[in-house]
């Protein structure tokens, strides 16, 4: 394009977030993951912030391929539970090492993502959702019936967490405590929002949004939309599967119960309470719907309606969820404070 | 518009090769025959005008040509290079860029990264810098910023850049569309109504863009309702109507063919 007109100066930035702004906060971040288990000395709160870890992966992970690719995904809960059955199946049956097995189930996971994105390639929407529900509910079943590998409702017992580890120079790493489990999860989840928020601002993040916002568009400007998609339930479904196994080696039994579909819908609400579209508005509804149901505990069954009363408001009132509202809310208080500057 | 910028002789003797071979396509609906039996060619560095009344099956012909839709027969052949079979985002790396009759841009993108999304294709960054972002990463980033930057300014939109392109002004959107399809570096960009909502003066300014353009090498195909637009920058005029062949020729033979007159004004039926 060298005769087009000349260059004026260029605009100075294409995506939010300077490199200053994000550093700072990543300090943040990891400070404050530092100080929690010294804040929450208690097994009950630790164990709420280690499920918080959890849902924060699997709410990411869900959002780069729906709030991104726009692909309605609802076997999320399946790519759990295959994270955390393969994992746990593979140190225990094969007695392979937890670091190892780790890697395997997020392999498996990723393929059985691509697999599934593989023939639900054509589908799109309310085609795709049920496609997804299905293998999820498919999934259950498999977990529930195959007893002579899973022990179906009976369940997997005595899963051992993962090995200490012993770096040199170091005390000796145990994750029996768990406040170092904490850390070890906590620190994945940092890592799985860095990788995808790497990812979403390479023009991978505006590929994904072309076939979110229109794939015949996207495809006008040589974009592979069925490539790119099995590429997003890929990197999703893999995510998911290393949070499945973290929760087995966390929790220590497995039963297929944990991966039935309404878990789906939980990290659904996650990442729609949160902010589709957004990396921080998952990591922010992950971690209110996993804290709020526990503060209304108090009040019984209740409190389900309390959560789903939450939730439809949310979805009605403020559709870009938590993200939305904190922009609102600090338009508002910039005009607020310019009113009080110019009388 | 000056003399200088009407088809000029220069380019009439450049127009030996021919860049897209168009033969026999067909594409029918049902039992409706959108597009039936039509062959034409587009000389490099032309600029190639497709009209035809309402209903003719000229968009459905870009279609065909962009690979939105397969034909049910024959063939297109961009520079020897059979593309009937290739899929839209294969023909794209082959050179052939569009814009849409019913407006067709990421509406919740600010209107740079509409254009960023368009060098998809382009992009020159080693598969790992993808997650740890290194030098080629910021190198290639910097360019896309430098010519999403130009390519804006080239359609008037520099001062909107940061707008999300549902917000801007029809005519914009139009223009940014252009600038989107500009950014996959097409050697043949296909343009669905470029007049349509336009006001008289955004009119002009389009009309010096496609010059400017064709003068840069690439070739251009308009599918247009406007006669006036055509009969001023075309080199080539093929009229369609009901799907078929018409007629094709240079603008001044079109309006003067008896049948185009009838197909346009509604005449005798022959």
């Amino acid at each position: 394009m060298s005769s087009l007109k000349p260059t004026r100066p260029t605009p100075a930035r294409i995506k939010s977030g300077s490199t200053w702004w994000r550093r700072t906060a990543l300090l943040c971040v990891a400070g404050t993951i530092a100080v929690l288990p010294l804040v929450f000395t208690d097994a009950y709160w630790r164990t709420n912030l280690i499920i918080c870890a959890l849902n924060v992966m699997l709410a990411l992970g869900l959002d780069f391929v729906l709030g991104y690719a726009g692909q309605l995904n609802l076997g999320q809960s399946a790519f759990y539970g295959l994270g955390a059955y393969v994992s746990t199946l593979l140190i225990m049956k094969l007695g392979i090492p937890f670091w190892i097995a780790f890697a395997g189930a997020i392999v498996f996971s990723c393929l059985a993502g691509i697999v599934l994105s593989l023939f639900a390639m054509r589908l799109r929407g309310h085609y795709l959702a049920i496609a997804s529900l299905g293998f999820a509910v498919i999934t259950y079943q498999i977990l529930l019936n195959w007893i002579s590998l899973t022990q179906g409702p009976l369940g997997i017992y005595a899963i051992a967490p993962p090995p200490a580890l012993a770096l040199p120079g170091l005390p000796t790493i145990d994750f029996h405590n768990l406040a170092n489990l904490l850390y070890l999860v906590a620190g994945f989840a940092s890592l799985s929002y860095l990788l995808l928020d790497q990812l979403i601002r390479s023009p991978i993040g505006e590929t994904l949004t072309a076939i979110r916002e229109d794939e015949v568009s996207a495809a006008s400007l040589g974009i592979n939309c069925g490539a790119w998609k099995v590429f997003a339930f890929g990197i999703s479904s893999a995510v998911a599967g290393a949070a499945g196994c973290f929760y087995a080696s966390f929790v220590g039994t497995l039963v297929p119960d944990a991966f039935f579909v309404t878990e789906s819908f939980t990290i659904l609400a996650m990442v729609v309470v949160g902010g589709m579209g957004t990396l921080i508005g998952p990591v922010c509804g992950a971690i209110l719907l996993t804290v709020l149901p526990e503060f209304l505990r108090s009040i019984g069954d209740l409190r389900l309606v309390v959560y789903g009363v939450a939730v439809t408001l949310v979805v009605l009132f403020m559709p870009g969820g938590i993200v939305q509202a904190a922009q609102l809310a600090s338009a508002r208080l910039q005009r607020v404070a310019l009113r009080g500057i110019v009388p | 518009m000056t003399a200088a910028d009407s088809p000029a002789p220069e380019f009439a003797a450049r127009n030996a090769g021919i860049l897209l071979r168009v033969q026999g396509l067909h594409k029918r609906f049902g039992g409706v025959h959108a597009v039936r039996d039509i062959s034409f060619a587009i000389a490099e560095h032309a600029i190639f005008a497709v009209i035809g009344p309402n209903g003719a099956g000229k968009s459905t012909l870009l279609n065909l040509l962009s690979g939105i839709y397969r034909p049910d027969a024959g063939s297109i052949v961009l520079d020897g290079v059979d593309l009937t079979g290739l899929s839209a985002h294969r023909r794209v790396h082959h050179g052939i860029a569009r814009t849409f009759q019913k407006i067709r841009l990421f509406r919740r993108l600010s209107a740079i990264e509409n254009v960023v999304a368009g060098f998809h294709i382009h992009h020159d960054i080693p598969l790992w810098q993808y997650v740890v972002h290194g030098p080629a990463f910021r190198r290639n980033g910097g360019r896309c910023r430098d010519e999403a930057a130009r390519l804006l300014d080239f359609v008037g939109l520099d001062r909107r850049a940061h707008i999300p392109a549902g917000s801007l002004s029809y005519g914009e959107q139009r223009m940014l569309e252009i600038a989107r399809a500009l950014a996959t570096a097409p050697r043949l960009l296909m343009i669905d109504e470029p007049a349509a909502g336009l006001n008289a003066a955004e009119v002009e300014m389009l009309l010096d863009r496609i010059q400017t353009l064709r003068r840069s090498g690439i070739t251009l195909c308009i599918v247009e309702h406007n006669m006036d637009l055509v009969m001023k920058i075309a080199d080539r005029v093929l009229v369609i109507d009901y799907g078929q062949y018409l007629f094709e020729g240079a603008p001044a033979e079109v309006q003067a063919h008896a049948g185009v007159i009838d197909a346009y004004l509604g005449g005798q039926p022959q």
